[in-house]
C-alpha cells in the first residue's frame, strides 16, 4: 500500500489516456460516409476498445511478472495491435469497397512521406481513409493509451492490492472519463498530431490532471479502508 | 375549367400517451435520488423493490443524458453515458470500501452513500472544467449539474446492481460474487446502454421525453431479467433463489409491457404507418 505511487501512476495513466485520445484518427459519423479521414466511430468506442485489449494483454503479463515496465509495455503493445488492425481493415474497406484512396484532409503534403494529398481529395470532403501520417499517429495513440491503461492496472493491482478483477474494472473506469474529456476537447473528429486541433491538447491535460488526481485519491481511500487496514 | 378541391388537411391523429410519470426533470431527480438512496442503504429488501429503485435511477440518469445531449456534444450521445458509468464504478468502489462503517450486517449500510456524494463532487469538478471558457469551453447550459447528477446516478445504479446480486454490500462479498466472477463487465456495459441508449435511439426532430423514458424502463427491465438470471446461478440459499426467480419474472414482464407500449406510441405518433411488403424481385 503506497499512496504516493498509486496517485502518481493514476495521474500519469490519465494524462497518457488523454494524450492517446488526441493522437487517434477519429472520423465519427462523416467517416462512416467516407467523407472524413479516420475510423468511422467516436473517440469513446475506439479508445475503449484499445484500452480493453491493452488491459487483457497487461493482465496476462501481470500473472507471471512483477515488473511495472513489462506489464505496461504489454498493455501498450496489445492496444497498438488492436488499433493497427482496425485502421488496416478501415483502409481495405474504403479502398476496395468504396473505391476511394486514403488521403488526409487537413494537410496538403503528408508531413512524414512528403506525398501530395490535395490532388487526390474529393472536392467538398474532408479526406478519406487512413493515410500514412494518420496511421503512424494512430499507432502512437494506441501505444500511449494502452501504456496509460496498463500503468493504472498495475498500480491498482500491486500498490493498492486489489484483486485482478477489481483492478481491471477500476483502471477501465478511471481511463474512460479521461478519454471522454479528451474527446470533448477535440469536438468529435481529429486526424492526429498534424491536425490543428492537436494544439488544444493543454486544455484536456489540465482537466485530466484534476479528474485523475481526484480519482487517485478515492482509490487510495478505498485501498486503505479495505486492504490496508491499519497503516 | 375544373376546380381542384381544397385539400383537406388531415393532421396526424395524436392519441394521448398511456405512460406518464407526472414529474419534471428536477422532481424526477429528487424522487429517484431519494428512493434509490434509501433502497441502496437497506440491502435486506426483496430484489423486486430494488428493481423498481433501479428503474427510477435509470430514468434519472436518462434525463441527465437527454438534457445534456440535446445541445450537441460533438462526440455522440454514447460518450456521456459511458462517462457516467465510469464515474459510477469508481464511486461504487469507494462506497463499498466505506460500507463497514456504521453498518448493521446484512441489513443496512448507510456509509455507501458517501461514495455517491464524493462522485457527485468529482462530477461537478469535471463539469465545471469542461464548461469553463478558459479550459474546454463546451458551452452547454447546466453541464455542471448534469455531470454531477450523472456521477451520483451512476454510482447508485452500480451499487443497486451489486446489492441485487449479492444481497449485501459487504466489500468481500461483492468482490467474490460480482468482481471476481466477471459479472461487473456485463454490468458495466449494460449500465452504459441503459443510460445512453434511450436518447441515442430516440433522438431526432420529434423526440419527446415520454417516449424516450419508455425505452429507459424497457432496458431496465432487460437488466433486471439478466440480474435475476445471475442471482439464480449464484444463489446459495432458497431465499436468494426465489428472489432471483421473482426478479427474472418482474424484469421480463416490465420489458414486454414497455416494449409493446413503446411500439404502440411510435405507431400512434407517426403520421402514417404503411407496410412495404416483401422485397420484390425483378423478373
Amino acid at each position: 500500500m503506497e499512496p504516493i505511487l498509486i496517485i502518481l501512476c493514476v495521474v500519469v495513466g490519465g494524462l497518457l489516456a488523454s494524450l492517446g485520445a488526441h493522437l487517434l484518427p477519429v472520423g465519427g459519423a462523416p467517416a462512416a460516409m467516407g467523407t472524413a479521414t479516420g475510423i468511422a466511430t467516436g473517440t469513446v468506442q475506439i479508445m475503449l476498445g484499445a484500452a480493453m485489449t491493452g488491459l487483457f494483454t497487461a493482465a496476462s503479463a501481470a500473472t507471471f511478472t512483477d515488473s511495472l515496465l513489462l506489464v505496461a509495455l504489454s498493455g501498450a503493445i496489445g492496444a497498438t495491435v488492436m488499433i493497427c488492425v482496425v485502421m488496416l481493415m478501415a483502409n481495405i474497406l474504403y479502398t476496395f469497397g468504396c473505391g476511394i484512396v486514403p488521403v488526409s484532409g487537413r494537410v496538403d503534403v503528408d508531413p512524414l512521406t512528403k506525398e501530395p494529398q490535395a490532388p487526390y481529395k474529393t472536392p467538398q470532403t474532408d479526406g478519406h481513409g487512413v493515410p500514412n501520417v494518420v496511421y503512424v499517429s494512430g499507432m502512437l495513440g494506441g501505444f500511449v493509451g494502452g501504456f496509460g491503461g496498463a500503468l493504472m492496472y498495475f498500480a491498482l493491482l500491486n500498490y493498492a492490492d486489489f484483486t485482478a478483477g477489481t483492478a481491471a474494472i477500476g483502471a477501465l473506469s478511471i481511463f474512460v472519463p479521461n478519454a471522454i474529456i479528451a474527446a470533448y476537447n477535440i469536438r468529435g473528429t481529429i486526424e492526429g498530431f498534424h491536425d490543428p486541433k492537436f494544439k488544444r491538447l493543454p486544455f484536456a491535460m489540465v482537466t485530466s490532471l484534476v479528474v485523475s488526481l481526484l480519482c487517485g485519491i478515492l482509490v487510495v481511500i478505498a485501498s486503505y479502508l479495505t486492504v490496508g487496514g491499519t497503516m | 375549367m375544373t376546380v381542384t378541391p381544397a385539400v383537406v388537411e388531415e393532421g396526424p391523429t395524436k392519441k394521448g400517451l398511456s405512460f406518464k410519470l407526472p414529474l419534471d426533470e428536477t422532481e424526477m431527480g429528487l424522487v429517484a435520488g431519494i428512493v434509490a438512496a434509501i433502497v441502496v442503504v437497506f440491502t435486506g429488501l426483496p430484489a423486486v423493490i430494488k428493481g423498481i429503485a433501479l428503474i427510477l435511477a435509470f430514468l434519472w440518469g436518462m434525463d441527465s443524458v437527454r438534457k445534456t445531449s440535446k445541445y450537441g456534444l460533438g462526440t455522440g450521445v454514447p460518450s456521456i453515458g459511458v462517462l457516467a458509468t465510469g464515474f459510477g464504478v469508481v464511486g461504487a468502489l469507494v462506497g463499498l470500501a466505506l460500507a463497514k462503517y456504521g453498518s448493521i450486517e446484512g441489513v443496512a449500510y448507510p456509509a455507501v452513500l458517501v461514495g455517491a456524494i464524493l462522485m457527485g463532487v468529482i462530477g461537478l469538478v469535471a463539469g465545471i472544467l469542461s464548461n469553463h471558457e478558459k479550459v474546454i469551453a463546451m458551452k452547454i447550459p447546466r453541464l455542471e449539474r448534469a455531470m454531477m447528477e450523472l456521477g451520483m446516478a451512476g454510482t447508485l445504479i452500480i451499487l443497486l446492481e451489486c446489492s441485487i446480486v449479492t444481497g449485501s454490500l459487504n466489500f468481500d462479498a461483492v468482490v467474490n460474487q460480482v468482481l471476481n466472477t466477471g459479472l461487473i463487465a456485463f454490468m458495466f456495459i449494460f449500465t452504459c446502454f441503459g443510460l445512453l441508449h434511450p436518447y441515442n435511439a430516440c433522438l431526432g426532430p420529434d423526440e419527446n421525453r415520454e417516449r424516450t423514458r419508455m425505452v429507459a424502463v424497457e432496458i431496465t427491465g432487460l437488466i433486471c431479467a439478466f440480474l435475476g438470471f445471475a442471482m439464480i446461478i449464484l444463489s446459495s440459499s432458497s431465499w436468494a433463489l426465489w428472489n432471483g426467480v421473482s426478479l427474472l419474472i418482474f424484469g421480463v414482464a416490465v420489458w414486454a409491457y414497455f416494449f409493446w407500449l413503446f411500439i404502440k406510441a411510435c405507431m400512434d405518433e407517426a403520421y402514417e404507418t404503411v407496410g412495404t411488403g416483401m422485397i420484390k424481385t425483378i423478373e
